[in-house]
């Protein structure tokens, strides 16, 4: 820190420095501010919302106040059986109760703070209904529709989804319409003037609306001020060194300093240093580049749960860009929907293909040590035309020619080949997957089994929605990608959200939420919006902790 | 269907504009999102842009065929997409000074007409703002002095097909006028300067 030792003058000064402007730092900012603290939130990019604007937006929270209005029974119990065991054992269980105790709280508070008014999604089930405590809905809540009309001139700043941002629908209408099954029957007149009306959804709405709030407050977010250190004074953190359009600033954070500047997911060398995984194709904005995780581990913070990501496979139409890099689309549906397989080299396949999209990855990433390689990378979705006819396929709408940047051939033979998968193993395969599909059990991976596996299946289709034959021609391949929509692993924290020493003890000062936080759920993935729960969760925490603290006055 | 106009006043005869505007080669590298073209007879080529679409941006092939080569009036297009569902027409036309309208934007005359509010004013010029960030600045130019001038005016319609139609026209029409300003105020440019003895300058 000599750097800050020789000029020793702080050009900002506040109570609270929250970094980021995903859900877990505007939270943590509303959560300072109007538990009393002064607070400057400081954001990387030009745009507002991180990781979440990009995202479903929804936020999964057990024992929730809106259950009741769907008719459905939960309990704290229930949900700390369901969590602990998808924590694999990698988060301590008071950390697990902190969460299931406080999220519910959480949800009023900013319900009461903000215009967000949540909806229980009673038909979006866990992502594994049927384990002990695991519910078949009404967890994941939906944040609704935005006008972003609504931030006036800040409107051109909130970040938008490249996925959703350009179909504002809640995710009720999205199921009530058969946003996956029946993509022709979506109201695209209406999606057109919602569209130049200005109304955003999803993670454009939760954010969105998160920033209305601070602005209905005062506090405007500083744009493209990236951190790039932690002051540290007598051991406790003080402050932030800031770049500014090439400028240098010194922040001071009289009372701490809140990191919620995402994940490591874009920054390469973290990423092969510490996943357990291969992870080519992040899902998301692409300025997650480890800072947070950087500027923690610079002044001694515990890690845990490093090796440890939102899995989501990867799709990508070559050409397509967001924030100026590839844009790799998270594949939630079409390797659910009839007719489509996910094999391997040898054409195999390997994994329940409608697993949720984070415990499917892990499949991806088995390793033989015989041969000494990971046998499911590369994987392809392979599908036939009758597919096409009834489906989307990311930007390709049922009935439309098939994209250039698809393999197809004649028959599967040739497709084998074409593609560099053993034609043999995949004749075998399609044919034993076939006889699966006429039966409507799939008796070797256990696809369509659960009531996860049919949200995102076709609930027309029989005689079961997530199987279909391949047999129509011509047959299609498209590489599956290693893909995240963030890492989970970083700074261990405690109950009220502070970074602790590898002794165990806090730093004093310093905070952290959302990714750059060790995940509270370890490798697991509770249900749709466990993400974005766990972040506000602890970026309330943090902020209220933060403002409450004596920190250094002087 | 998203259609606009937009007209500039170039320093020079409408003959000199015409001997430029009558190679598509010359002018094609002044499409928004220009990537490359290709030339398969005197009245058919294949341009590649990449193209803005919502917060995306997304490689569109699509095939430009001249329907009408008037010189040293008019040359009209009609354009088809081959990797996406959309087909359009345009037409840039020249006329000597004093003959025709301002210079300016304003609707194509088929055009849907709304009174523009003040916020509506404010998200085009947002919407301008960030177009200019994704790329790049509008060339400089030194207003036409005394002489010989004309005007270019080009008309762009593009409508999007299909199903989805409805939602791509409202988002590609917001990048229409600015695509529209950028190739006729290119042209412009480019005849100044060579006039001038420069080349293109951008700033």
């Amino acid at each position: 820190m000599d750097w800050f030792k020789k000029k020793k003058r702080w050009d900002l000064e506040t109570d609270v420095v929250v970094l980021g402007t995903g859900a877990a730092g505007m939270t943590a900012a509303l959560a300072a501010q109007t538990s009393g603290a002064s607070v400057l939130l400081l954001e990387k990019s030009r745009l507002v919302g991180g990781t979440t604007a990009v995202s479903g937006g929804v936020v999964w929270i057990p024992n929730n106040h809106h259950l009741a209005e769907v008719g459905i029974k939960d309990s704290r119990e229930e949900a700390l059986k369901y969590v602990k065991r998808l924590t694999d054992g990698r988060t301590e269980d008071a950390l697990v109760e902190r969460f299931v105790d406080t999220a519910p709280a959480m949800l009023s508070w900013v319900e009461a703070s903000t215009p967000l008014r949540f909806k229980a999604l009673a038909r979006y089930p866990d992502y594994h209904p049927e384990f002990p405590g695991g519910k078949p809905g009404g967890r994941s809540l939906d944040p609704g529709l935005f006008d972003a009309n609504e931030l006036g001139p800040w409107k051109k700043s909130l970040r938008r989804s490249p996925v959703f941002g350009m179909t504002a629908m809640t995710v009720a209408e999205a199921t009530d319409w058969g946003v996956f099954s029946k993509p022709l029957k979506l109201p695209f007149k209406l999606l057109g003037e919602r569209y130049a009306k200005g109304l955003v959804c999803y993670g454009g709405a939760l954010a969105g609306q998160l920033l209305k709030a601070l602005l209905e407050r005062g506090l405007e977010p500083r744009l493209e001020h990236v951190a790039r250190d932690l002051v540290v004074e007598e051991g406790r953190v003080t402050g932030v060194r800031v770049e500014h359009k090439g400028q240098e600033l010194f922040v001071r954070g009289r009372r701490g300093v809140v990191l919620a500047c995402g994940g490591f997911e874009w920054n390469r060398a973290l990423a092969a240093q510490f996943l357990g995984g291969v992870l080519t194709h992040p899902n998301s904005p692409p300025t997650n580049e480890g800072d947070g995780l950087k500027m923690a581990m610079a002044v001694g913070a515990d890690l845990g749960n490093m090796s440890e990501a939102w899995w989501c496979p990867a799709l990508a139409i070559p050409g397509e860009e967001y924030d100026g890099k590839q844009l790799h689309r998270g594949d939630f549906a079409t390797r659910s929907l009839p007719h489509t397989i996910i094999v391997n080299r040898k054409g195999r396949r390997f994994v329940n293909e409608a697993q949720n999209y984070n415990d499917l990855m892990k499949a991806f990433f088995a390793f033989e040590p015989s041969a000494y390689e990971r046998p499911n990378l590369p994987a392809w979705l392979v599908f036939d035309h009758a597919y096409l006819e009834k489906y989307a396929l990311m930007t390709v709408m049922p009935g439309q020619p098939a994209p250039e940047w698809l393999q197809r051939a004649d028959t599967l033979d040739e497709l084998a080949r074409l593609v560099g998968i053993d034609a043999r193993g995949l004749a075998q395969t399609v044919e034993r997957f076939n006889g699966f599909a006429v039966e409507g059990v799939d008796r070797e991976l256990g696809r369509g089994e659960s009531l996860y596996d049919h949200f995102y299946g076709d609930p027309d289709h029989r005689p079961n929605p997530n199987l279909g034959t391949i047999g129509k021609k011509p047959f299609y391949a498209l590489e599956v990608h290693p893909g995240a929509i963030g890492t989970k692993g970083g700074a261990r924290v405690n109950g009220d959200a502070q970074v602790l020493r590898v002794d165990g003890a806090p730093i004093p000062g310093l905070y952290a939420a959302g990714n750059v936080m060790a995940g509270v759920t370890g490798g697991g993935y509770p249900g749709a919006g466990s993400t974005i729960a766990a972040a506000m969760t602890f970026g309330y925490l943090a902020g209220r902790h933060a403002a409450a603290a004596t920190g250094t006055q002087t | 269907m998203p259609e606009v106009e937009y007209t500039t006043r170039v320093g020079l005869p409408r003959e000199a504009v015409w001997d430029f505007v009558k190679d598509m080669n010359n002018w094609a590298p002044y499409l928004t999102g220009y990537q490359r073209h290709e030339v398969l007879s005197e009245t058919d080529s294949i341009w590649t842009l990449k193209g803005d679409v919502g917060v995306l941006a997304r490689v569109v092939k699509l095939k430009a065929h001249v329907t009408e080569w008037n010189g040293p009036q008019r040359v009209s297009f009609t354009l088809t997409g081959l990797n996406e569902q959309v087909d359009g027409d345009g037409t840039l036309e020249m006329t000597s000074s004093g003959e025709e309208v301002p210079s300016g934007a304003r609707p194509a005359a088929n055009a849907p007409t709304r009174q523009r509010t003040f916020l509506g004013r404010l998200l085009d010029a947002l919407f301008r703002f960030f177009f200019r960030r994704m790329h790049g600045p509008a060339p400089v130019r030194a207003l036409p002095g005394a002489g010989p001038a004309s005007q270019l005016k080009f008309r762009l319609r593009m409508d999007a097909g299909g199903p989805t139609g409805p939602l791509v026209n409202a988002m590609l029409a917001p990048a229409l006028l600015p695509a529209a300003e950028d190739l006729a105020n290119k042209i412009a440019a480019h005849l100044e300067n060579v006039d001038a003895g420069g080349g293109l300058s951008e700033s």
